[in-house]
């Protein structure tokens, strides 16, 4: 079976502490809960965690949905989003499987990016290995004023921010994202086409600029 | 006695009271009254007692708070989760039980500390771990630590079952399945709508037609897959097959036919270059122009109802066959992404009659309303041709089949996966349902119908099976 790999990678630096970590946890609950609940997602997605701060790391490897089951996170330390993009890059090489005449390989995985700084590493070493990787799509969220968006759209073109870093707008990024991944799910498995572009993802709440 | 006295002596140096030497026998004295001893001995033991019950009390909370994790159970699939008691540090447990599975349809053997059963109901559930730890009395109340269990749908319940739109112009039925004659053989054909259509409602795309042609001698069977981007991509199945029948119905007859009859009869005889280069010439002209005419027709259709070609995108595979005394002509073309098999009569050897278009990237595949695929140099690659002494099942069917049952394009020219086809049509699957191609007269349809439910995750499109025995 065509897996459809979907990649998380969630800034957990000091600055997210609190109330937005909080909410982070909580997105990624009822995301869960919610893909759960359709056809197409539960058996075609497959999820993994990667967090960043002063190191990234793999917290949850691709999992199908129905096995997934979310671990304690914790805010802490600085910003190593160019850490994250390296590891991402060497995580869709080994897990996602690639099509030969023997087997189907997976689809090109969706990632999401969601930070709430500015990276404290080298962040463009990071970018130059993942820009080397092919995605469906990827999506970069700049959560509240710290984060910079100029800096996501080196990353890719699809950017979103959330005015504050607040529960009820991480709460609706994820809210979104469930319903991109279920639109995505859906389109491999009815039409065996990819979604390719941000276009063709549900309209982002009003929570969510689209940053141009 | 110095016990008593050393007791005494720290708890008064506790209250800045040191004894000092001028004291000393005042403090012996006091240290050896009888009531002192005693009172001494209820004090060490009321502070072991105070001890113990902390000690409980704290280790009672260490197992609250240690986080444990059942793997997550799935509704209607059954559910084994051991309690790992050595790995959690939980050897002073000498008591435990759980309140809230029966509801969920689990149980808990306390002896060989499982959980087990089939999960009967979803969601993240709440369930009650009651424990007794070494050191409470018998009688106690049990502790209580709430542990989630996430129970995941049954997939199968998440696929809604809409009915199609009966008033649509051109509706079809969602599930057909016949069966009859094919020349001196057999054939049964089942087509039905998917799970990602009955899920919203939406059409079955896929078709088929087969006639046997009284006149010439001649059978054909056509199979189509109607693009699922194409709004009106299941009249463009229906028609193509359609179409290919009638066409052979008019253009294929006898006095055309008598020259390939005697081809075919001398190239059984001995092959040669020039049977096999009139035989080429003949399939190429014949079924080109079939094809072609499913073309053109449905351009008109487009062109009439002002709507545009690509709606109908189809694809569109098809087989004419012929018995001589001899044995089986059988003639083939292919656009699309659906693969015609020919299984020897040994089941030794496998003929895959056409080649499929898959592209690099899903979607690569080619469709009957396309016009460049007439103009592509590969175009005379599209036809198959083989003359056999007899076989044992002709097959035609479309991806919803193809995709889960081989996979990929290259395990169709493997004869150890066409032999694992048929024993799975035959009852060597997880439903144990089977196909009766020895014996059944009726009801064969149903049986094939039946079978063709078969799950697979990630597989829900329209399927279509068409198989001459």
């Amino acid at each position: 079976m065509r897996r459809l790999p979907v990649y998380l990678l969630l800034d957990t630096s000091g600055s997210m502490s609190g109330e937005p970590i909080e909410a982070v946890k909580n997105g990624v609950q009822i995301m869960i809960s919610s893909l759960r609940q359709n056809p197409q997602a539960i058996e075609t997605a497959f999820l993994s965690v990667i967090t960043f701060d002063s190191t990234a790391q793999q917290i949850i490897p691709l999992t199908d949905l129905a096995s997934f089951q979310m671990v304690d996170i914790k805010a802490t330390g600085v910003t190593a989003l160019g850490e994250a993009l390296k590891l991402v890059s060497t995580k869709i090489d080994t897990e996602v499987a690639k099509t030969t005449t023997e087997q189907k390989g997976d689809w090109k995985p969706l990632v999401f990016i969601m930070t709430d700084g500015i990276p404290t590493d080298d962040w463009e070493k990071g970018l130059q290995e993942f820009q080397k990787r092919k995605t469906a799509f990827t999506v970069a969220c700049a959560a509240g004023n710290g984060a910079d968006s100029k800096i996501l759209k080196q990353i890719t073109e699809n950017v979103v921010s959330l005015d504050t870093a607040d529960s009820a707008s991480i709460g609706k990024f994820f809210q979104w994202v469930t319903a991109s991944i279920g639109v995505s799910s859906t389109k491999v498995e009815d039409s065996g086409k990819e979604v390719t572009g941000f276009d063709e993802l549900p309209d982002p709440p009003s929570e969510l600029n689209i940053v141009v | 006695m110095e016990q008593t006295k050393k007791y005494i002596e720290k708890f008064l140096l506790q209250n800045n009271i040191p004894i000092t030497s001028n004291k000393e026998t005042l403090f012996n004295d006091f240290a050896s009254n009888e009531d002192m001893i005693s009172t001494v001995k209820i004090i060490q033991e009321n502070q072991k007692k105070m001890l113990d019950k902390w000690r409980l009390k704290n280790r009672i909370d260490d197992i609250l708070q240690q986080v444990i994790m059942l793997p997550n159970a799935t509704v209607n699939k059954v559910y084994e989760a051991k309690i790992e008691f050595i790995k959690l540090n939980w050897n002073d447990v000498i008591f435990s039980e759980f309140e809230g599975l029966e509801e969920i349809g689990l149980q808990y053997d306390n002896n060989e500390d499982l959980i087990f059963g089939t999960p009967t109901a979803s969601g993240d559930i709440k369930v009650k771990f009651l424990f007794r730890v070494d050191g409470e009395k018998e009688d106690s109340v049990l502790n209580e630590k709430t542990i989630t269990l996430i129970i995941n749908p049954d997939p199968k319940s998440l696929w809604k079952n809409k009915e199609s739109d009966i008033t649509d112009p051109h509706w079809k039925e969602d599930d057909v399945a016949v069966s009859g004659s094919f020349l001196d053989k057999k054939i049964v054909v089942a087509s039905k709508r998917g799970r990602s259509h009955a899920n919203v409602g939406s059409f079955r795309d896929d078709d088929f037609a087969y006639k046997n042609y009284e006149k010439n001698g001649w059978s054909v069977v056509a199979v189509s897959d109607g693009a699922g981007s194409a709004t009106l991509s299941r009249k463009g199945a229906q028609l193509a097959c359609e179409l290919v029948v009638s066409y052979f119905e008019e253009n294929f007859l006898s006095d055309k036919l008598e020259d390939f009859d005697e081809v075919i009869a001398a190239h059984y005889q001995e092959s040669t270059a020039e049977t096999t280069k009139k035989i080429s010439h003949f399939v190429y002209k014949q079924l080109s122009a079939a094809a072609y005419h499913v073309h053109k027709e449905l351009e008109k259709l487009a062109t009439q109802t002002e709507t545009v070609l690509k709606d109908y995108h189809a694809t569109l595979i098809f087989a004419l066959v012929k018995k001589y005394d001899f044995g089986y002509t059988v003639l083939t073309f292919g656009v699309g992404d659906c693969p015609i098999g020919l299984l020897s009569k040994d089941m030794s050897e496998i003929n895959l009659m056409n080649w499929l278009d898959v592209g690099e990237f899903g979607g690569g595949t080619r469709f009957i309303t396309m016009k460049d695929i007439f103009q592509n140099e590969k175009f005379t690659t599209r036809f198959g041709f083989k003359l056999v002494e007899d076989f044992s099942y002709l097959m035609l069917m479309t991806d919803g089949i193809y995709d889960p049952k081989f996979v990929v394009e290259a395990n169709l020219e493997k004869i150890e996966k066409w032999k694992e086809f048929v024993d799975d049509l035959k009852g060597n699957n997880e439903d144990k349902l089977s196909v009766d191609f020895e014996t059944s007269e009726e009801g064969i349809e149903e049986q094939l119908s039946e079978w063709m439910d078969f799950w697979n995750p990630g597989n829900h499109d329209d399927r279509t099976l068409a198989i001459i025995y």
